[in-house]
């Protein structure tokens, strides 16, 4: 279902990308990178609000002809971004957040290995499988 | 006084986040220490055996169990005493060698592994080796020698982590000549 998945850094450089590979990679980094401005611009605006609610799921950040780009962002101010087929038109919201809630509990889990040093790229086989898992369901 | 009072048979809590962490940064550190996978190993089990040379006065003093009488006793109150006040699991025991002096403790969940992931480069590290030391350091305190290894692991691929465990021999105590 998802086409791309990106983990970024507080300081703005990914620590995990993968988009799927019929498609041309490029296109997708350039669109994650893109996204990460209105990422900015909606932690901004919401500021205090965004706090407050505990929410840390952003929405749509923005369409485009062929996809849909979908952030989120930990109080940690990691970001994840995911791109989606915009013809799967089943895919709801709720799933949404709860496909970036898992993400964000294997995000977890791979940032308490004592193997991982904070800040490297994420290289984690669970992590992979997990995302090749949301990848893949329901194409 | 007030720390005898507390010593009772009641577990304390504590966040198994912390544990598992603090005993991931141990082992990461000593990688960081030591030049290959084989020292750390070593290491490990050498804080482990000091660990148990001292937790088995603890543990006597808490859990009032008795003298075992055979081997398979004293597995039995590892297993089900042991293991259950100091890690909240309770392994099984299996495999039992004919002879009675082998047998192998299966850990359906270790809590040191929690969140861990071996890297390519630490195949041959023993994440858990601190527990074979812990084992060792016990049982020789009660006059028994025993060897104690992985022989699966989870974090290799294994479907469960097994420790066996063998007796070697019965420490006499070297009583002073005219005593006993």
């Amino acid at each position: 279902m998802a086409v791309c998945i990106a983990v970024i850094a507080k300081e703005n450089y990914p620590l995990y990308i993968r988009s799927t590979p019929m498609e041309n990679e490029l296109k997708f980094h350039y669109m994650v990178h893109t996204s990460l401005d209105v990422v900015d611009e909606k932690i901004s605006a919401m500021g205090k609000a965004l706090v407050d609610q505990r929410e840390l799921y952003l929405g749509l950040l923005y369409p485009t002809e062929d996809y849909k780009v979908y952030g989120y962002v930990t109080n940690s101010k990691v970001k994840f971004v995911m791109v989606v087929d915009s013809s799967n038109t089943a895919l709801r919201d709720n799933e949404i957040r709860s496909m970036f809630r898992k993400l964000h509990n294997s995000y977890t889990d791979v940032m308490c290995n004592p193997f991982y040093n904070p800040g490297d790229r994420i290289q984690s086989r669970v992590f992979d499988n997990m995302v090749t898992s949301m990848m893949i369901q329901v194409c | 006084m007030s720390r005898q009072a507390n010593r009772g048979t009641e577990s304390k809590k504590m966040s198994s986040e912390l544990f598992t962490l603090t005993y991931g940064a141990l082992v990461t550190q000593l990688c960081k220490d030591y030049e290959n996978d084989e020292d750390v190993n070593k290491q490990l089990d050498k804080m482990g055996y000091n660990i148990g040379v001292r937790l088995i006065e603890d543990f006597l003093a808490r859990s009032n169990v008795g003298r075992c009488h055979d081997f398979r006793e004293t597995a039995d109150v590892i297993a089900k005493v042991a293991f259950k006040m100091y890690l909240g699991i309770t392994p099984s025991i299996t495999n039992w060698s004919p002879a009675g002096d082998e047998f192998s403790l299966i850990l359906e969940n270790n809590p040191l592994v929690d969140f861990v992931e071996l890297p390519d480069n630490h195949s041959s590290l023993i994440y858990s080796n601190l527990l074979c030391g812990v084992l060792r350091g016990a049982l020789e305190m009660v006059q028994m020698a025993v060897e104690a290894k992985f022989v699966q692991d989870t974090l290799k691929g294994d479907g469960v982590t097994e420790i066996r465990m063998r007796f070697i021999r019965r420490i006499e105590d070297n009583l002073p000549a005219g005593e006993e």
